[in-house]
């Protein structure tokens, strides 16, 4: 039945119902018919019976056991197949059977059994006298007649055809009718095996249909018209997927090959930065070279003017010649001159390209006086000044540059002489007991026109003397006094001066008596103030790796650091320090740049490229001035040598939980300008850390969260304007205040773009410490 | 008179220095390079040397050198001339075994202050 087809299923179903509807309707009128013949049967038995039991009645009670009794009478009715009278005795008195027929007549059964016999078409029955005398037994027996068979059958063939007619009625009208209901389901069935087997769920089913199939069509045409809408949904989803798998792959080729690119650039960029550091230092050995060949150059023939004036004055002297020897002494005086300002100039030069040498020995202080005195003496009598020499005869001996010392008090003298007429100079010598070591201080007095506090302030620059026109007036490079100081500065002391204008002037200079340039390589190592590692406790102590080929600051760092709750690791190469930092994973690496083979930057740079390493904070120790570097190369900070313990201590603790307390972020790619704001911080004693551009601080971002940001604006790299943008597609770093210190001409246009970004716009160099102090404050003590 | 031995390769201040000096009483030896020098330092023993540092065939360091090792040499005062304000040259100087050095140029009484020192400290004999 499953495999038939619906419509037939449904054609069958109908026929069968109507089938069996009629078969009970003819069943039934063929049970009654049967009744009614049967009745028939009965009551013409009956009346045959009780026609032929009057006669028999009368023939019996005449005569018992009279054997011709009329059964002949019996052929009129054709439904009689057998009769029979028995006497009161059972015995056969007469029988009938119709002829043809092959009927016997049976014995009398006993009264039980004719009771219990339902043949309808039997009688038996007792004949007896009207007084009721037993007079004996007809038996009758009935079967259909010709003409009742004949009846039976035509019912039966008019009840087939009957039957048959309307079986094959309701089967066309059921096959015609099922059209109207199957039709829908039929094509709805072939729709969705349509749709199972092409998944095109753009067809519908486009019979109409009422009731519950109308329904369920609409259903499914619902149902599939959400599936089609779904469909595309998801096929354009899924094109939007492979669309964006595709993407995927494309920018993660890309961002190998970019990170490829990138490693190369920054394996180019450290070669050249290197390679920069390096020809920076060549230029400067062969600026050094070059003003050494100079000062030959220059020295040479000025000798040999000197000289040969000399030689000459004194023979013209020797001859009597004063002309000649007076007119000698000045172009010997215009020469010493011109010698004295070369002498100038490359002292300056050699200075600032620090290249000026100390050379220390031990000399008594008095000679050098002495010789000094003899010296200027002449220069000193020139304006009609005198010349007091003030010593205490214990000042014994110092371990210093005698030369310099000289040199410095040449300077001071001449510039004393100058500036005084008829008055007097003194030189003061004294010892000053200190802790360390005593401080010899030598001040030269004069009683000359004297500076006002304007002039005092442009004193020790070099290149500017205290007046314009005091070069035109009293000559001179104005470097003698820059060179004086900084030569006392490089022993360890200081020129200070005081003034009264028209009353003179007291240049001090200060020394150590024992001038001890070896600078120490750690400094601040006194123990309250170093920072306790934030995870002090025992197994929980962060681990620094320390690079430096220095041994004395690896012992004595790894103790201080150890002292402050870490683990050390110690390594003098860079080569042993990339190999720990891979094997130990250290939480902070502390680089010196200086390091024999490979150098602490390309170790940085090593680092910040490898994955295990990258997230590492480095800081980097230097005794230069490579800070834009160190940043650029991703390091965390840079500290300078000597290293001051206090603040490593502190800077590792900051870089080890940057969280535990904020610190201004500064953002500045000038390296004075940086300097200046980061001296203002420091003055506050603010924490910070810088970076040279946007990407930079997104570096150090990445890390720590600033309580503040100070942002330039025109950086190289990212600039302040993107690096806005992208903090503010970071909601967690939407809310870190930023101040914007530029140079920059703020146009109002930017003014309203920076208005909802930053908290402050500060013009350079157009702010103090105050202003920034203001701005900071808040943020850094909430 | 004490002699002096003057090692200088540059004409000029040979000249100068020679006759400065001599007028001064000093008899002087001429040497115009450091191999030269060594030489006229053996063979003619002077009470004193000047010695300028940047000579040629061998310089002024290597020359001190050899003849603060030689120990008929050893004993005479060699005064290193350097030029100005070169700290590591007048080091050197000291390093390689010269007893007092000046600077170029030469003022000629503080040179002429040492020679005496160096000569009452190392008398010429006889």
């Amino acid at each position: 039945m499953k495999s038939l087809p619906f419509r037939w299923q449904l054609t069958l179903f109908i026929v069968l119902i109507c089938g069996l509807t009629l078969a009970l309707a003819f069943a039934g009128l063929y049970l009654y018919n049967v009744q009614q013949f049967n009745n028939e049967v009965q009551r013409r038995l009956d009346r045959t019976k009780n026609v032929l039991l009057d006669s028999l009645t009368v023939a019996l009670a005449q005569k018992p056991n009279a054997t011709d009794l009329p059964l002949k009478l019996l052929e009129a009715d054709a439904q009689i197949s057998a009769a029979a009278v028995y006497s009161a005795e059972n015995q056969l008195l007469a029988r009938y059977i119709r002829p043809g027929s092959n009927e016997v007549v049976p014995p009398v059964p006993s009264v039980s059994a004719r009771l219990l016999s339902n043949d309808r078409a039997v009688v038996w029955t007792q004949i007896r006298s009207p007084k009721g005398t037993f007079l004996g037994t007809l038996f009758l027996k009935a079967e259909l007649s010709q003409a009742d068979v004949e009846q039976f059958s035509d019912l039966l063939r008019g009840s087939a055809i009957v039957f048959l007619a309307s079986s094959l009625l309701a089967f066309v009208a059921a096959y015609r009718l099922q059209r109207h209901i199957t039709r829908p389901i039929v094509e709805l069935a072939a729709v969705s095996a349509n749709v199972q087997n092409t998944r095109d769920y753009g067809v519908r089913v486009s019979s109409a249909a009422s009731g519950e199939i109308g329904v369920l069509i609409n259903s499914f045409n619902a149902m599939l018209d959400t599936i089609q809408t779904n469909t595309t949904a998801l096929d354009l989803a899924r094109i939007a997927a492979e669309d964006a798998k595709e993407k995927i792959h494309q920018a993660n080729d890309q961002l190998e090959e970019a990170n490829r690119t990138l490693e190369a650039r920054v394996e180019e960029r450290t070669r050249l930065l290197v390679k920069a550091s390096r020809d920076a230092e060549e230029a400067s050995k062969a600026k050094s070279s070059f003003l050494a060949k100079m000062s030959h150059e220059l020295r040479t023939p000025l000798n040999a003017i000197i000289g040969y004036s000399e030689i000459m004055k004194e023979d013209a002297e020797d001859d009597g010649d004063a002309r000649r020897a007076a007119d000698l002494d000045k172009v010997l005086n215009a020469a010493r001159h011109l010698l004295g300002l070369i002498n100038d100039v490359l002292d300056i030069s050699k200075i600032e390209a620090g290249k000026m040498e100390l050379y220390l020995e031990n000399f008594e202080l008095q000679k050098v006086l002495n010789e000094v005195v003899a010296t200027a003496t002449p220069l000193v009598a020139k304006k009609g000044n005198t010349l007091k020499i003030e010593c205490p005869p214990d000042i014994g001996s110092m371990h210093a540059d005698a030369t310099k010392l000289r040199q410095m008090l040449l300077n001071l003298m001449s510039n004393a002489s100058k500036f005084t007429e008829n008055g007097t100079i003194t030189i003061r010598a004294s010892r000053r007991p200190a802790a360390n070591t005593d401080m010899i201080e030598v001040a030269v007095i004069d009683t000359g026109i004297g500076m006002n506090d304007e002039q005092l302030g442009r004193l020790f620059k070099a290149f500017s003397q205290a007046d314009a026109s005091t070069a035109s007036k009293y000559g001179g490079t104005g470097l003698g006094l820059a060179i004086s100081k900084q030569f006392a500065q490089m022993m360890k002391g200081d020129i200070t001066v005081a003034s009264t204008p028209n009353v003179g002037s007291t240049f001090t200079i200060r020394l150590p008596a024992d001038v001890d340039v070896k600078q120490p390589s750690v400094v601040g190592t006194s123990e309250q103030r170093l920072t306790k590692s934030p995870f002090p406790t025992e197994g929980s102590k962060p681990r620094v790796l320390i690079i430096d080929d220095d041994e004395n600051v690896l012992t004595l760092l790894s103790k201080l650091l150890q002292k402050s709750g870490y683990l050390t690791t110690t390594a003098e190469t860079g080569e042993k320090g990339l190999k720990f930092a891979l094997e130990e994973k250290p939480d902070i690496v502390i680089l010196d740049v200086m390091l024999p083979g490979i150098d602490g930057w390309t170790v940085l740079t090593k680092l910040q490229g490898h994955r295990e390493t990258a997230e590492i904070p480095v800081i980097v120790l230097t005794a230069g001035h490579e800070v834009d570097m160190a940043l650029s190369l991703g390091a965390g900070s840079v500290l300078r040598k000597p290293v001051d313990a206090s603040r490593l201590t502190a800077e590792i603790a900051m870089q080890l939980n940057p969280t535990a307390s904020g610190y201004v972020l500064i953002i500045e790619d000038d390296h004075d300008a940086r300097d200046i704001v980061i001296r203002m911080l420091e003055r506050e004693n603010y924490k910070f850390r810088a970076a040279t551009n946007g990407n930079a601080a997104l570096r150090i971002l990445k890390k720590s969260r600033p309580g503040i940001i100070l942002l330039d604006l025109k950086m190289p790299g990212m600039n302040g304007f993107e690096f806005l943008e992208i903090l503010g597609q970071h909601p967690e770093w939407g809310k870190i205040p930023i101040v914007v210190v530029s140079s920059m001409d703020i146009t109002a246009e930017m003014r309203d773009y920076l208005k909802t970004r930053v908290v402050a716009i500060l013009q350079k160099s157009k702010f103090n410490r105050d202003d920034l102090n203001a701005l900071i404050r808040p943020v850094l003590q909430t | 008179m004490p002699r002096i031995l003057l090692v200088e390769d540059n004409e000029m201040n040979r000249d100068m220095l020679s006759r400065r000096l001599e007028k001064r009483g000093y008899t002087l030896s001429i040497a115009v390079d450091g191999g030269v020098g060594v030489a006229l330092a053996r063979s003619e023993k002077p009470d004193l040397i000047l010695m300028d540092m940047s000579l040629p065939v061998i310089d002024g360091w290597e020359a001190t050198k050899q003849l603060k090792a030689d120990p008929e040499t050893a004993k005479i005062p060699i005064i290193a001339l350097t030029a100005h304000a070169m700290d590591s040259d007048r080091q050197k100087a000291i390093d390689a075994g010269c007893d007092d050095f000046d600077t170029k140029p030469v003022e000629l009484t503080r040179l002429l202050g040492k020679i005496e020192e160096l000569l009452k400290k190392f008398p010429p004999k006889a």
